[in-house]
């Protein structure tokens, strides 16, 4: 900008003038922004810091009227407790988890090919495989629930937490395939070719060079089909009646439950995922960058 | 991302590879097992009635040529009766009438031994073995005078068979088998007018006391049919539904664009706490939806946080009831507030990896040239992200249209009711497939006309930036 050698040039007043109305403006610009962001953070935070509230005290502070927060009002694991003694919850906890895993499992089994497919080959039908799993990514799960559970019936697999996982792994599936190619295409091409030249059979290519960088990703992409699973309710409720999932026994109950097992039963489902997307939140955005493209 | 990965591995394109219809087959398998196929199935379960037409043979014989077809519900004369040997498998409705028959071994007046079926009515069981099986007995007497002191055996289990033997009442059998037959009817009804008689199996009809006349109970062939969309557009909770999931769509989506675009906006100024701000808007993408309802069920209940803090303020004297059938509008307002909570994140993450898709020396250029900010939104973001936002428009509508656990959390399911709810109470609390199935298609009707535009503007995406 101003050459070194030059003596130091004399700033107008008006030219200081403007320049320390930028600086205000850039000043209150940034303070506004940050104003803004903290609003919509309390947002999205306040109600989590309510259920946590509720959950987290004894089920006579839950009854209570009015309502407190959580450093003014007992701090108890008695309303979880009694959450978690209530009838089905264990179970329904196991089942989910079962159905969770599974999920997974089979999930990313079937997708990862399908993903490594999508990001490495140029093959014809490619653009429409893409296409149908975004369509199909967008189909109500409404839908598949009702003619799955006569299917179900009729072949002797209602009510059984494999089939359940079945309908997951169907819903699941399109996501995973997308997330997963987004986490192939973001390896270069050439740390394979290169483990090629230097020796490596393709298969041990893939092996030693793109296994140990896919995996992080591929450990992300698990972890979401996991909370997918975990949080699904409707086809839980339709196709399971004795093996309930968590959500489906809390939704199923929750009418005739008082308001401590249901606070305590929100909190509870809230937590894991909450959690889970915390760590896999970076590959959330790959993923939805490579969909929206 | 993946463009520059293609343009890399363009060479491959040379030589026919099989490599990745083998990587993709598994996936494509299953998406047609548990994608397509459920949904046809869904669609035949709303327009199909299975059991909508019952065919008559000629002959009393599940093979015998057709002599024509009954609709459900026709009354029928019977004619005769006829027993056949029962199909594997289970009858399903009606009254199933079935006939055991035995093959038996004994000797006749003359002492040969003859064999041959009788109906189980002619044998006294006497003898079974460890399964409960008849193994023997002896034939019963016959009573009145006019009666044929003998009773016959047959070459088949069917009484207009050969006769094989005669035996006198009394004689000792062995029971060589055992077969289940079941009753066949030879009916005479009407359809359009027209006379059709044939035979039908006695479980696929409803017997009246008289025992000469009926109904057909159910059919076994099916037939195209609007009832069941019939009956679900007369639901009363048809309207009630479409029009509150709807609204929802309406107040929700745009309220959620709002709010995303803010936060991407925060996002992009690129503040010193930037990851947190990023990582607490993500939250609710996680978040079941069913604990997102009750989150704001702790809000609005009538001893719930929202009374409380309106008491505190001064501002009310005694909790308001905001859950009730009096109250739609607050009910309404909850499910709003909880579906922009939960799935703003969603379209915020998507609005997000779209700003950073813009060069920012785009955004630079119109800062230098002096727009401010709601220029540079209005002529400079907004166009520029309109891809994005097209998607997750297309992807918030479809997703609007399951509403389904937070509007139960909120209202029992009761008050505030929406298609996916309808769906499930036909399906749970009414037992009733087929109308639940007319819902279903119904909502994949209003995603499929969303899905149509999605795919092209995603194809057409792709077609502008190759």
């Amino acid at each position: 900008m101003t050459t070194t050698n030059a003596p130091p040039v004399q700033v107008s007043d008006e030219m200081a003038q403007i320049r320390a109305r930028a600086r205000r403006r850039l000043l209150v610009g940034r303070a506004f922004t940050y104003l803004v962001g903290i609003v919509l953070a309390l947002w999205v935070l306040i109600p989590i810091w309510l259920i946590a509230s509720m959950a987290l005290t004894t089920p006579e502070t839950v009854r209570s009227y009015p309502k407190s927060v959580l450093p003014f009002i007992t701090f108890s694991f008695d309303t979880m407790q009694f959450f978690l003694q209530s009838r089905g919850i264990v179970p329904g906890l196991i089942n989910s988890v079962v159905v969770a895993v599974i999920t997974l499992v089979l999930s990313t089994l079937i997708a990862a090919p399908a993903g490594y497919a999508i990001s490495r080959y140029i093959f014809r039908g490619r653009d429409a495989f893409r296409l149908s799993i975004l369509a199909v990514r967008a189909f109500p799960v409404v839908i598949l629930s009702i003619p799955l559970a006569v299917t179900f019936i009729n072949l002797g697999i209602f009510d059984q937490v494999y089939s359940l996982a079945l309908m997951h792994t169907a819903l699941t599936l399109p996501t995973t395939i997308l997330v997963i190619s987004s986490v192939f295409a973001s390896i270069p091409y050439e740390l394979e070719e290169a483990a090629q030249v230097f020796g490596c059979t393709p298969v041990q290519a893939f092996r030693r060079v793109v296994l140990p960088l896919v995996l992080p990703g591929i450990a992300a992409s698990a972890i979401f089909t996991f909370v997918m699973s975990w949080n699904e309710v409707f086809a839980a409720t339709v196709l399971t009646v004795q093996n309930r999932t968590l959500p489906a026994q809390v939704l199923v109950s929750l009418r005739q439950s008082p308001e401590p097992y249901k606070f305590a039963g929100g909190f509870f489902m809230l937590l894991p995922s909450v959690i889970f997307i915390l760590f896999i939140r970076k590959y959330l955005f790959n993923m939805w960058g490579q969909i929206s493209k | 991302m993946t463009n520059e990965s293609i343009v890399r591995t363009k060479t491959r394109r040379l030589k026919i590879q099989w490599a990745p219809y083998v990587l993709i087959l598994p996936s494509l398998i299953y998406l047609a097992t548990f994608f397509a196929w459920p949904m046809v199935r869904a669609i035949r379960l709303a327009v199909w009635d299975e059991g909508a037409l019952l065919t008559l043979r000629e002959e009393a014989a599940t093979r015998g040529q057709s002599a024509g077809a009954l609709p459900q519900g026709a009354s029928i004369a019977l004619l005769d009766r006829q027993s056949i040997i029962a199909e594997p498998g289970e009858p399903v409705g009606g009254e199933v009438l079935t006939e055991t028959w035995f093959r038996v071994q004994g000797n006749d007046s003359n002492g040969n031994p003859v064999e041959g079926w009788s109906p189980e009515s002619r044998v006294r069981v006497r003898a079974t073995d460890d399964e409960g099986a008849p193994t023997g007995g002896s034939i019963r007497p016959k009573l009145g005078a006019a009666a044929d002191p003998l009773t016959s055996l047959y070459a088949e289990p069917n009484e207009n068979s050969a006769v094989t033997g005669k035996l006198n009442s009394g004689a000792t059998v062995v029971i060589q088998e055992q077969a289940d037959l079941e009753v066949w009817f030879l009916i005479e009804g009407q359809r359009d007018g027209k006379t059709v008689t044939g035979w039908a199996p006695s479980r696929m009809l409803q017997i009246y006391g008289d025992g000469v006349s009926g109904r057909i109970d159910t059919g076994d062939t099916g037939q195209f049919t609007l009832t069941y969309i019939q009956r679900m557009l007369n639901d009363r909770f048809f309207r009630p539904a479409l029009s509150t999931t709807l609204l929802l769509m309406v107040i929700i989506i745009p309220v959620q664009f709002f709010l995303a675009i803010i936060m991407a906006l925060v996002i992009q100024a690129r503040l010193k706490f930037n990851t947190l701000f990023l990582a607490i808007f993500a939250i609710p993408l996680a978040a079941s939806d069913l604990a997102v309802g009750i989150v704001w069920y702790s809000i609005f209940t009538q001893s719930g946080y929202l009374n409380s803090v309106l008491q505190a303020l001064g501002l009310l004297s005694s909790p308001v009831a905001y859950l009730t059938a009096d109250t739609r509008h607050w009910i309404i307002v909850a499910i709003w507030l909880a579906e922009v909570w939960r799935a703003t994140a969603i379209v915020m993450v998507i609005v997000v990896s779209g700003l950073q898709a813009i060069s920012q020396e785009v955004l630079e250029a119109a800062e230098v040239f002096g727009a401010n900010l709601w220029q540079r939104v209005r002529h400079v973001i907004l166009p520029l992200l309109k891809p994005s936002l097209q998607v997750a428009l297309i992807l918030r509508t479809i997703l609007a249209l399951q509403v389904f656990a937070v509007v139960i959390a909120l209202s029992g399911g009761e008050v505030v009711t929406v298609l996916a709810n309808e769906t499930y109470r036909q399906y749970y609390t009414l037992r009733n497939m087929n109308v639940a199935a007319a819902y279903a298609g119904f909502i994949l009707l209003i995603s499929m006309f969303s899905a149509v535009i999605y795919l092209r503007m995603v194809r057409s995406q792709e077609e502008a930036n190759p």
